[in-house]
């Protein structure tokens, strides 16, 4: 059957919301996207959803929120919320993948591929920065494709 | 002077997703101890160094309880340390002795009201926050195999369940389920109710 992880949207989406404007200030560089360039993901194939879903989670947890650490302890606590909160559903869609449920196909080999390139492009804490501020990018992404 | 003992008896009270850490006073004759809380969860352990984070609402404060609920948002094991404060005297971090996950929370019943409006059957429900559904069963007295369901995700002020013949006795009763942890409580008290005989037909 298909992969079903149970995700606390509601929380993430709040513990972001909080700290949106905040984190987003910290980000100069309007121009570029880590998530979205050159394609948006909502052009991901749907058989593609779950291997690149279950990339991007590995994703924050092993490479982004460590270098988010800010000087507010209100916000690195939001930061604390969400990255917890990944790191539970990183774990349910790590099961999924060993039992075969989350196929990669080229299509999101390649995508992710290129997140990383775009990530690797700029100095590690602003890439970090600017894909905690894209967040909502992501959260949009994995609602509609529910 | 002497060495101030840490916080003892650190331990976590956990219901309906709401999570308070509680410790055993330092006593210091004439002195008054204030307390500092942190946390760490599972991520910050295994990915971010085991870095430890304050609570800002529970640094040198007096009270030995302290609300974590808006830090433990996650459904992961969370280490907690206390440590005291006189002046410039400071303890050792007291910690909890096993991690805590809020899966493990209690769950209680939910309170409700039924409500016989004519021949409308209702229910009102507490609201106890955004991370509670409910599951609502309504059965005609006698006739337990026709039970029906209703799933209320969002508390609104009442919930409209169906609508009564005139005689019969109406029972409900609710149970709260808890999708983050998926957990539910268990079922709340039944509680039954008939039919109000046509008020709003007999007006005079």
């Amino acid at each position: 059957g298909p992969c079903r992880v149970s995700m606390s949207m509601t929380e993430i989406r709040s513990g972001f919301t909080a700290i949106k404007s905040n984190i987003q200030a910290r980000d100069p560089i309007r121009t570029l996207s880590i998530l979205s360039y050159p394609d948006s993901l909502h052009k991901v194939k749907s058989s593609d959803r779950c291997c690149i879903t279950h990339h991007l989670f590995n994703f924050y947890v092993d490479k982004v929120f460590k270098h988010c650490k800010t000087e507010d302890s209100y916000v690195n606590r939001k930061i604390s919320s969400i990255a917890n909160s990944f790191l539970s559903v990183k774990r349910n869609l790590g099961q999924c993948h060993e039992q075969n449920k989350c196929m990669c196909g080229q299509e999101s080999t390649d995508k992710f591929k290129q997140i990383l390139a775009n990530y690797e492009g700029l100095n590690v804490t602003s890439a970090a920065i600017k894909s905690l501020g894209e967040l909502d990018i992501l959260l949009d992404w994995l609602e509609k494709s529910r | 002077e002497d060495v101030l003992l840490p916080p003892q008896n650190i331990s976590i009270l956990s219901t309906n997703m709401k999570h308070f850490l509680t410790w055993s006073p330092v006593i210091v004759q004439g002195e008054t101890v204030r307390y500092s809380v942190e946390f760490q969860g599972e991520y910050e352990r295994e990915y971010a160094n085991e870095m430890w984070l304050p609570i800002c609402e529970c640094s040198l404060i007096t009270a030995t309880v302290c609300n974590i609920t808006e830090d433990i948002s996650a459904t992961v094991a969370y280490d907690l340390r206390v440590r005291a404060d006189i002046g410039a005297r400071r303890s050792k971090w007291g910690t909890l002795k096993v991690f805590f996950n809020r899966i493990t929370t209690s769950l209680t019943p939910p309170l409700m009201k039924v409500i016989a409006d004519g021949y409308h059957l209702l229910v009102k429900l507490e609201d106890m926050g955004p991370a509670f559904q409910f599951y609502v069963l309504y059965w005609k007295k006698g006739q337990e195999s026709r039970m029906q369901q209703k799933v209320v995700k969002e508390v609104s002020s009442v919930v409209h369940l169906g609508t009564m013949e005139a005689g019969p006795d109406y029972c409900v009763k609710a149970q709260t389920y808890v999708e983050a942890i998926n957990r539910s409580s268990s079922f709340s008290q039944t509680q039954c109710v008939r039919a109000q005989g046509g008020k709003s037909m007999w007006l005079v």
